[in-house]
């Protein structure tokens, strides 16, 4: 069956571009309607045919927006919006970022319900929504209370408020509308949090803690993006786990890094001072529960749904000499 | 943690005997990645807090178990009993009792705030320690997991002394569950437990600025070595009279639960019968 057009925000990132190709080698996909943030001549470094559709948009723009689902992507019979472009910078804050993270995806959602050729949209958001607390399921279920602090920093109140965005709005028109939850992607470019902790050759952890994370694959996300693309149907909230599930301490091991368990509060003003020294992007306040306490994505629902199982470890930098 | 999975490894091998380190090299998992279960629990620990404890359990306390083969040696279950001693070391002699009779890890189920204790919380997580929400209780039953709850919670550890082998408040989680996911429940007495560490006085106010519920003052500063009866009861099985719709209703769910008290309360009633002396 013919999926017609593909539209993919957030084409120019790592997982977008990775899409993108996927996409590409399926014969079913027409075309490929690849849109970011960067000019032309910078995207999409590899080799395609005219089956890919690139263009440079700025979606924290509605007007932008409308022209896009309007214009190119009608003309080309965009039939899936694959939504995956959200800041991925902590410290990118203030309404600029909001309109991008929240507005495009509120924006994206009404113009979809009612254009003429687009029948579902993907939303990719995080795992990172959801609260850890000591005293909630360690194994994380759809229905799990989400992280609704007034203090938590704009990189999840924005992801908060677009996952809910997103889901108010299923059910209520002819549009198709998943989410998918997904485990933090330990690879660079993706505003992995980890992966910036883990960049420095020793890592701070509180001591007396252990929590068990679990990480997705580039690979594994990328496949259950294709799977939710093709779904056709189906929607309603998924969790994507990945294959890795693990204890701080191992993962640090496993990337090669030393472990130093220090008493918790010195972390905060440590990671502070790391940030504004050296620009990096982890913040440990963001990160302070789940280095407490463990999170793990339960992927039953994306099994029944998806047919998604994690299967493609991170390839860890230390095992090869394991 | 302190000690890696390589390093417990070790140390369960060089403690445990050849037929419980073959034992424990074929312990179960469901391996959600690196050897670890979704809740930290991992086979190497499990070893190691054999090799550690076992001495408490056949040396110390010298447990005597009764009733075994009740223990369902596979499927899901619910082991309910009694709580007391100050500490709870009564969950550690059944989580012991259990593998050593059963070749099963029960996973118990802890209070909120262990999983929050420092180094305790991640070491019992590694030995199969869950917390007690409904989220992981339902996802260990689905995956036909033994667990251990105590009903009494820490008000049964935290009783004064002249309250012994008295049932406190029983919460009726452990029956709606039962219910609800069809499991069945295991009726299990602790004698001795109670007289293992006479609780004098507590202290609430410190106990919680230190994260717990209460900080206990003990009349001895360490378990008397008190002989422990672990006795089993007949599965109790609430499938047969209820169905999982009915684990919605709370007139069911505590009478279910009134059912398995009842049921701890004889067994105990038996066992202090039966009892020679505190350390006999």
């Amino acid at each position: 069956m013919s999926l017609g057009g593909v539209l993919v925000t957030g084409a120019t990132t790592p997982i977008g571009e990775r899409l993108c190709r996927s996409l590409l080698a399926d014969k079913s996909v027409d075309h490929v309607l690849a849109v970011g943030h960067h000019p032309p001549e910078r995207a999409m470094p590899f080799a395609h045919g005219e089956r890919l559709v690139y263009r440079q948009v700025d979606l924290s723009r509605s007007r932008a927006v409308h022209e896009l689902l309007f214009g190119v992507a009608r003309d080309l019979g965009v039939q899936v919006v694959m939504h995956l472009s959200m800041h991925r910078s902590l410290s990118a804050k203030g309404s600029r970022v909001h309109a991008l993270n929240v507005e495009a995806v509120r924006s994206l959602i009404a113009l979809s319900e009612r254009h003429p050729t687009i029948r579902r949209l993907v939303f990719k958001s995080y795992a990172a929504v959801y609260q850890v607390q000591h005293n909630l399921p360690a194994l994380i279920t759809e229905d799990h209370p989400l992280n609704m602090a007034g203090g938590a920093p704009q990189w999840i109140r924005d992801r908060v408020e677009a996952d809910l965005t997103a889901c108010t709005r299923m059910g209520l028109a002819d549009l198709d509308i998943m989410v998918l939850r997904c485990a933090e992607v330990l690879a660079p470019g993706t505003g992995s949090q980890l992966f910036d902790y883990l960049s420095t050759s020793v890592c701070f952890r509180p001591a007396g803690y252990d929590p068990i994370l679990n990480l997705l694959s580039l690979s594994d996300v990328v496949h259950a993006l294709e799977l939710a693309c093709k779904a056709a149907g189906t929607q309603g909230v998924v969790n994507i786990p990945g294959a890795d599930s693990l204890p701080l301490s191992e993962c640090i091991r496993h990337w090669g890094r030393k472990g130093v368990p220090l008493p918790d509060i010195l972390l905060s003003p440590l990671y502070r001072m790391r940030r504004r020294l050296r620009g990096a992007e982890f913040s440990y306040g963001m990160n302070r529960r789940r280095f407490h306490y463990a999170a793990v994505p339960d992927g039953t629902r994306a099994a029944e749904l998806l047919g998604f199982h994690p299967e493609n470890p991170i390839d860890w930098p230390t095992d090869s000499h394991l | 943690m302190p000690i890696s999975p390589e390093l417990a490894q070790r140390i369960a091998k060089r403690f445990l005997s050849p037929a419980d380190q073959a034992w424990a090299e074929g312990i179960p998992i469901r391996d959600a990645g690196h050897g670890y279960d979704s809740f930290g629990m991992h086979p190497a620990f499990v070893a190691t807090g054999l090799a550690a404890f076992k001495g408490f359990h056949s040396h110390y306390f010298r447990v005597k178990s009764y009733g075994t083969e009740n223990i369902p040696a596979t499927g899901r279950g619910i082991l309910t009993g009694n709580h007391s001693g100050t500490i709870p070391i009564d969950g550690m002699m059944l989580w012991l009792d259990v593998l050593i009779n059963a070749q099963r890890i029960p996973r118990p189920i802890a209070d909120h705030f262990v999983p929050a204790l420092p180094y305790i919380g991640v070491l019992f997580s590694r030995c199969g320690m869950v917390g007690g929400s409904r989220g992981n209780v339902r996802a260990l039953l689905n995956a036909e997991e033994l667990l251990m709850i105590f009903p009494e919670g820490v008000p049964g550890i935290g009783k004064p002394y002249k309250d012994r082998y008295q049932l406190q408040d029983w919460r009726v989680g452990h029956a709606e569950l039962a219910i609800r996911h069809q499991a069945p429940v295991i009726p299990v007495a602790f004698i001795g437990a109670e007289e293992q560490m006479p609780q004098i006085a507590r202290l609430d106010g410190l106990g919680k600025r230190l994260g717990l519920p209460y900080l206990p003052i003990p009349a001895t500063p360490f378990p008397l070595p008190v002989r422990y009866h672990i006795h089993y009861g007949k599965p109790i099985d609430l499938a047969e009279d209820y169905s999982p719709e009915q684990a919605d209703d709370p007139a069911v769910v505590r009478e279910a639960a009134l059912r398995v008290k009842a049921a701890v309360q004889e067994l105990i009633r038996q066992g202090l019968q039966k009892r020679k002396g505190v350390f006999r």
